[in-house]
């Protein structure tokens, strides 16, 4: 409790600074998200030196990839408005149904078109949920409702559900490649792996598209109002298409980087991780109605879920405290980022 | 002229519309328009609530299809428009709801349209910043807002309304549009704003773009000179320039029948007090009193901070009064909610129809039935909906509703018929005392005339009915005596059959000391 307490004291630093403070809140919800984050890691420093070890440092970067590329699908959808909650069953669809591909049928397919295929694949199912949600006109919390079952039932039914322990080997090989690697105190080589790599490329594309195209621009039209957007010219199937088609890529991706870092492929794993996702991108400043947060936001709502998930164990608090502090920080960052909002 | 006679070349007009005729489900709402729009000229389209001039616009800028038709745009013609294509075209719509992005920029408001409508409504297409920036600020210049940096950063959902309408229209203005179509564009600007406005719209027309008006304020018309077109029940009943058409004609060629600035109060109160209010305290008020007769319509009115609003929350309980004392039929009553005041035979039509009183996407039947529910349940809890049918089919016919459809939604009527559903539904409960809160805001000429009638009818039934209003003509039209607040007190009571609307005014700006006196 000492991380929330850190927190007030630099929210309330002094009635002069409260007013530009509030502002900056108000316009960049993410500055909660970040002070939280700094309150963590500095409490959990002080509780336990060890934490700032550059193994802590690469386990939470390596723990936040897959997490991370979820987070940058949800986003979007959510700056548009919309709500995906089917993005871990293409996950778990597309990395499954690849393996049994290659494993069976295409055993020396280079990773590279593995991964391309895996992104497609996604894409593709995430383009369906993109025409569901366009043509049915129901809201897109439901047809995802809708599509995880189906997508996972497929999987299920259809493909396998055994668990798959021993990887084609240039997956397993790909989860091994190092970025870099650096010797520990103890001498034990720890690895930062190449796959890292992957979501500060996909932030950054995120961020571009988003900032920097007309399609960014529509999303963020499509989540203030959808159908002043579509009053103005906004074409909203091009955009329901696009959001969804790009997070399912994204949710493809994460997939597969998933077996391979874990070396094993099973068809039962990720389905049920929705709502922490949900919870991270929520944390970092996006509004559930649309509309607003950035991708530096998410990317430290994932920061934050992941170090509160992976680090208080290192200081003594059980990990069934886990989901307390995490509910605990929504509610208080909501009502903060509510009150803001408010006050104008 | 020159320029005029060289479209004329191209095309005898910017636009024209050909017996457009636009059915939405059962309801005819255009029943063949022919409309022709030349450049540099300006149009002010007149009409009823309801009459189609907003279902016009739509067709105009591709919102909505027409039914059967053709639409002759830059000399070709079409059954339909796109909103892309009708804004390629150089049609810019300020539409009555400003159809601004809240969570957005005032600069991407404003000019990111132009950035769309280039790359043709395609997407993939990156967004030049610098030009965004620039567009902007030349039409924020051109309206009289700031161009700085942190003005074009702000997010519209942070702005004033009055700031909000001119984004509005510095986005219809900030590409070469050839007709800008503004649809109320006034309701919430200052005089100034207004002066600035028709400054904006002289020179549009001085660079040849047409202008068209949808508005219910003639005086601004006839400041701004150019065309009228009038429209009734989805067909264009009279076309010209407006100086041909005095007041008084307009508004009986919108409305089919002549109006008159008639008295419209009919029966005489009784002399049994229905209401008796004593010392009431609540915010902003201090200490009324007064009473209320049962058939008596009694005026309130007062500046918008006189404590008027306060009044009338406390009587029907949305603010509950902390001091004084009312008492209803001889009895003693405490009003500490909404629902208090419904059991003791207090209705209350709110000021805000939208957001205090009716449900837009629920039917007119389910609106109309809302506070009877309960009475219509038998001691299972189920609703006898047969039973509710009825009764709203006959409130409905009572306040002459311009539908026989129970089943459309409230949302997709005009105001005038919104706040005649949510008179209906209290006539269902019959309650003894009914507070109007504005009734006529936003509502057009004719069913104004509808809503009179019905308060008259109803205090010739016995019914106690206090008129909360700013609308002074209306309050001298409708009621038995007007009290004029000011400063939380009542300063004034005049009687409405010989009060001049000179006299209320005076009331209301007095300093409360003089009239203390």
């Amino acid at each position: 409790m000492n991380a929330s307490r850190t927190g007030e004291l630099d929210g309330g630093a002094g009635p002069s600074r409260s007013f530009s403070f509030g502002e900056l809140v108000r316009r960049r919800p993410e500055t909660i998200t970040f002070l939280l984050l700094v309150a963590i890691c500095t409490s959990v420093a002080i509780a336990n030196p060890a934490f700032l070890q550059p193994s802590t440092l690469i386990d939470i970067g390596r723990a936040s990839v897959v997490m991370g590329l979820f987070a940058l699908g949800v986003f979007i959808i959510l700056a548009a408005g919309g709500i995906d909650v089917s993005f871990t069953a293409i996950a778990a669809f597309t990395m499954y149904s690849m393996t049994v591909l290659v494993q069976s049928y295409l055993p020396n397919l280079p990773i590279v078109v593995i991964i391309l295929m895996a992104t497609l694949g996604g894409a593709a199912l995430g383009i369906v949920n993109g025409l569901l949600v366009h043509h049915l006109k129901v809201p897109s919390l439901i047809v995802t409702i809708g599509t995880q079952y189906l997508f996972r039932g497929f999987l299920l039914s259809f493909i396998g559900t055994v668990w798959i322990m021993s990887l084609p080997p240039q997956m397993g090989a790909f989860g091994r490649m190092p970025l870099f690697q650096i010797e520990s105190g103890n001498g034990a080589l720890i690895t930062l792996p190449f796959y890292f790599l992957v979501l500060p490329i996909a932030a950054g594309v995120t961020w571009w598209i988003l900032n920097r195209t007309l399609m960014g621009r529509a999303i963020f039209a499509v989540g203030g109002n959808a159908d002043i957007a579509s009053r103005l010219g906004y074409s909203l199937r091009t955009v329901h298409v696009f959001l969804f088609g790009y997070a399912g890529a994204l949710a493809g991706l994460a997939g597969i980087i998933h077996v391979c870092a874990n070396r094993q492929a099973n068809p039962f794993d990720l389905v049920g991780t929705e709502i922490n996702v949900i919870a991270a991108v929520v944390l970092g400043g996006a509004r559930i109605t649309g509309g607003t947060g950035t991708v530096l936001g998410t990317i430290l709502g994932v920061l934050l879920i992941v170090v509160i998930n992976s680090v208080l164990v290192m200081v003594g608090i059980p990990s069934t405290w886990q989901r307390l502090v995490v509910g605990s920080f929504i509610l208080l960052a909501a009502a903060f980022f509510v009150t803001r909002q408010r006050r104008k | 002229m020159v320029a005029q006679a060289h479209t004329a070349q191209q095309s005898a007009a910017l636009l024209e519309l050909r017996n457009i005729q636009k059915w939405f489900g059962g309801v005819h709402a255009l029943r063949g328009i022919d409309l022709t729009l030349q450049p540099g000229e300006a149009y002010h389209l007149l009409g009823e609530n309801g009459c189609g001039k907003s279902t016009v616009i739509k067709i105009m800028s591709g919102a909505h299809p027409p039914t059967s038709g053709e639409i002759v745009l830059g000399g070709q013609t079409f059954s339909s428009l796109t909103p892309i294509q009708s804004l390629a075209a150089g049609i810019e719509t300020v539409y009555q709801d400003l159809s601004l992005l809240p969570n957005l920029t005032v600069a991407e408001n404003v000019a990111l349209n132009e950035q769309l409508v280039n790359a043709n409504g395609r997407l993939a297409r990156l967004f030049d910043r610098k030009r965004l920036r620039e567009t902007a600020a030349r039409a924020l210049a051109a309206v009289g807002l700031p161009t700085d940096r942190a003005f074009l950063n702000t997010i519209v959902s942070d702005l004033p309304l009055a700031s909000c309408q001119l984004v509005a229209i510095a986005r219809a203005i900030a590409t070469r549009a050839k007709l800008v179509i503004m649809d109320e564009p006034t309701t919430s600007l200052t005089r100034r704003e207004v002066d600035n406005l028709i400054r904006v719209v002289e020179r549009l027309r001085s660079e040849n773009v047409a202008v068209l008006f949808v508005t219910h304020k003639l005086d601004e018309c006839y400041r701004i000179g150019g065309h009228a077109v009038v429209f009734r029940d989805g067909q264009c009943v009279a076309q010209g320039p407006i100086e041909n058409y005095s007041k008084k004609e307009l508004a009986e060629l919108m409305t089919g029948r002549s109006i008159d600035a008639q008295r419209y109060r009919t029966s005489k109160p009784s002399e049994v007090v229905l209401l008796k209010v004593d010392h009431l305290v609540t915010d902003g008020v201090r200490g009324t009193s007064f009473s209320v007769k049962k058939g008596e319509i009694l005026g309130i009115t007062g500046l918008a901070d006189s404590g008027r609003n306060e009044l009338a929350m406390a009587l029907t309980g949305v603010v509950p009064a902390a001091g004084g004392t009312m008492t209803l039929d001889n009895k003693i009553i405490s009003v500490r909610s909404p629902a208090r005041a419904i059991e003791q035979g207090i209705g209350y039509v709110p000021e805000d129809r939208l957001a205090e009183g009716l449900f837009l996407d629920k039917s007119i039947f389910e609106n109309e039935i809302a506070l009877i529910v309960s009475r219509l349940a038998n001691s299972f809890g189920v609703v006898d909906r047969d039973k509710g049918r009825e009764i709203a089919a006959r409130l409905s016919e009572e306040m002459r509703l311009n539908t026989k459809n129970l089943d459309l939604a409230v949302g997709a009527l005009s105001g005038g018929n919104q706040q005649r559903v949510l008179i209906g539904r209290w006539l269902s409960i019959a309650p003894k005392l009914l507070v109007l809160h504005g009734p006529t805001v936003g509502v057009d000429v004719g069913s104004k005339d509808t809503i009179y009638r019905v308060i008259q009818a109803l205090a010739e039934s016995g019914m106690g009915l206090i008129l909360v209003s700013d609308d002074l003509p209306e309050l001298l039209q409708n009621t038995d005596r007007i009290l004029v607040m000011n400063s939380g007190r009542i300063v004034a009571e005049l009687d409405a059959a010989q009060a001049t609307e000179d006299q209320l005014y005076k009331a209301m700006l007095a300093n409360t000391t003089e009239t203390v006196q």
